[in-house]
């Protein structure tokens, strides 16, 4: 390759690269340095200023209405991660491994991606007449005569904020499960089959391990999602669940610009202390 | 063996799962047809009437219970989706094609593009917001500054489908026609593009959905005019009416259309690239 055209590629290649590069600094690099900037202005009432200051960070973890709800995020996290990986690896299992036929296999994927075609507000809203005290779950139990008296803990309590986002968010832990677990050469496990191993020992040994990349990309995007949720805690707990994106939302509503940014700044870090993690269990650059 | 009782449990479990899944959206869908106007969001239903959908389009006497301020959101919301589909598709083909070869710094860019997508939208919203509050100094409108959020978000998946199609591709028809003497530009519009048009299609679809139902994003970087999600996000606040469930089944069968339109441009563009193989085996 001559000198010549060599410059000529890099100069079409740096022509298609510098929109979407400038995009995303200017609307996103920018925009995320803005927060931890911001974090440092000086707050009062009615305006902000310029003038660096700790006050809003003192502030933050001086309360401790937004240190609890820094918990309460750590917390919803690991159980809302906890359950749509135990609830979603069976379905993944069965999807991508054990359905032979793959036509099957599609229709049933397909079938778990259909949701996503409502609303993701309505969808949290139709978690209310499901849960409520006279909400179908009440109403079938009670039917069924497992209960004489309503569960009330159902709705606008912690556990209808964890069903709400273990719902919505499962499926991100399924797709990419099943997309590994289908890519597993099913020789290796009929010779491991051969060799004598039971349904177990191949499972822990071969299947598992073999489907780790999958598990951490689904939880690094249940992970995005969830710590940076506030609607569905909004709508489904009743004001009971408090977390740091609720914050943001109430703090820029009552213009409090450098506590929002504050509490922002926590998110990206928590973010990026998670994503860093999983991603040194896998090195998804070399498995992909 | 194991599996043969494994096999039929775990059948059984995903069919509870999907029924999990689809749950509240069957009970949406009961509860859409609830009697109005004194019958709530719950159970059970009073009387099965199409009262909320007619509440929607505005065909119901008057009544204490204020209409969904959907007419104009959703003109809104269909042309910030329009706009960001067309912006991210744009850019999304762009950079991967410039990613058909390794360069250097390409792990870099990658990831920086990738971001867009891995950020949680409030923190999106709130950094574009204060951008144009504090420094840039202009109002936040949903055509500006939340059209520049959902970009950010889309772009990525659009950059990430161009590059699965594009790493497919095979490139020796590009330079059988650019040693035929046919300028670059012209090969990318009447070779390349033709060929990776299914996966602009995924990639528009893709941009398409996720901003028209974008709601973190859009929430502080929208301004005063409100788009669909965020008039949603209004009734939250009020007392809830089935209203909004019959809307929830509108824009679902809505979706579905959508999603139908693109399955026959697919099935064509498809069938077209058939037919021109067939052809050029004929001559």
């Amino acid at each position: 390759m001559s000198a010549v055209t060599e410059t000529k590629r890099d100069k079409t290649r740096l022509m298609l690269l510098a929109p979407g590069v400038i995009w995303m600094l200017l609307f996103l690099i920018a925009p995320i340095l803005m927060i931890v900037y911001v974090s440092f202005w000086t707050q009062t009432t009615f305006s902000i200023n310029s003038t660096l200051t700790l006050e809003s960070w003192r502030n933050f973890f001086g309360s401790e209405a937004y240190v609890g709800a820094l918990w309460t995020t750590l917390k919803m996290w690991l159980i809302v991660l906890s359950a749509t990986f135990l609830i979603g690896y069976p379905a993944a299992l069965y999807i991508g491994l054990l359905v032979k036929n793959q036509t099957i296999a599609t229709v049933l994927l397909v079938l778990c991606v259909i949701p996503f075609w409502t609303s993701f507000l309505i969808r949290v809203l139709a978690w209310r007449p499901m849960l409520g005290k006279e909400g179908a779950i009440n109403i079938i139990l009670q039917k069924l005569g497992l209960i004489d008296t309503p569960i009330e803990v159902l709705l606008f309590s912690e556990l209808s904020v964890i069903i709400g986002m273990t719902q919505i968010y499962v499926v991100f832990m399924v797709g990419p499960i099943a997309f590994m677990l289908g890519r597993i050469d099913r020789n290796i496990i009929e010779a491991a089959r051969d060799l004598g191993a039971g349904f177990g020992r191949i499972f822990w040994k071969i299947i598992f391990p073999l489907s780790l990349p999958g598990v951490v990309v689904g939880a690094i995007f249940v992970s995005v999602m969830v710590l940076g949720e506030f609607a569905t805690s909004g709508a489904l707990s009743g004001r009971k669940v408090n977390l740091l994106g609720n914050i943001i939302v109430t703090q820029v509503g009552s213009l409090k610009w450098a506590m929002a940014s504050v509490v922002g700044v926590i998110l990206t870090v928590l973010l990026g202390i998670v994503v860093a993690g999983f991603l040194r269990i896998v090195d998804l650059k070399r498995e992909l | 063996m194991e599996s043969k009782i494994l096999k039929p449990i775990l059948g059984v479990y995903v069919a509870l799962f999907i029924l999990f899944l689809y749950g509240p959206f069957i009970v949406l869908g009961i509860i859409s047809f609830q009697q109005g106007p004194e019958g709530g969001p719950q159970f059970p239903i009073i009387e099965w009437s199409t009262y909320w959908y007619r509440h929607l389009f505005g065909m119901t006497p008057p009544s204490r219970i204020a209409p969904l301020p959907v007419g104009e959101a959703l003109i809104r919301s269909l042309t910030l989706a329009f706009m960001t589909m067309v912006t991210s598709t744009v850019l999304g083909v762009m950079a991967a094609q410039a990613f058909r070869k390794r360069f250097r710094g390409s792990g870099f860019v990658f990831y920086l593009i990738v971001l867009g997508m891995m950020v949680p939208g409030v923190l999106t919203g709130l950094g574009i917001s204060l951008l144009a509050n504090n420094v840039l100094d202009i109002e936040r409108h949903w055509f500006t500054t939340a059209f520049v959020a959902h970009v950010v978000y889309t772009f990525p998946f659009a950059f990430l489908v161009m590059l699965a199609i594009l790493n497919r591709f095979d490139g020796s028809v590009e330079e059988a026609s650019w040693s035929l003497g046919v300028s670059p530009a012209r090969t990318f519009r009447k070779v390349t593009f033709p060929l990776i048009f299914p996966g602009v299609l995924s990639a528009m679809l893709f941009a398409f959905t996720l901003s028209f139902d974008e709601f973190p994003r859009t929430l502080f970087a929208s301004g005063r005019d409100q788009t669909l999600p965020l008039a949603i996000y209004g009734t939250f606040s009020v007392e809830i009416h089935p209203n909004i469930f019959a809307f929830g089944v509108m824009t679902t069968l809505f979706s579905f259309a959508l999603l139908a339109v693109y399955g026959i441009l697919m099935g064509l563009s498809i069938r077209r690239a058939k037919k021109v193989a067939m052809q050029e085996e004929i001559e």
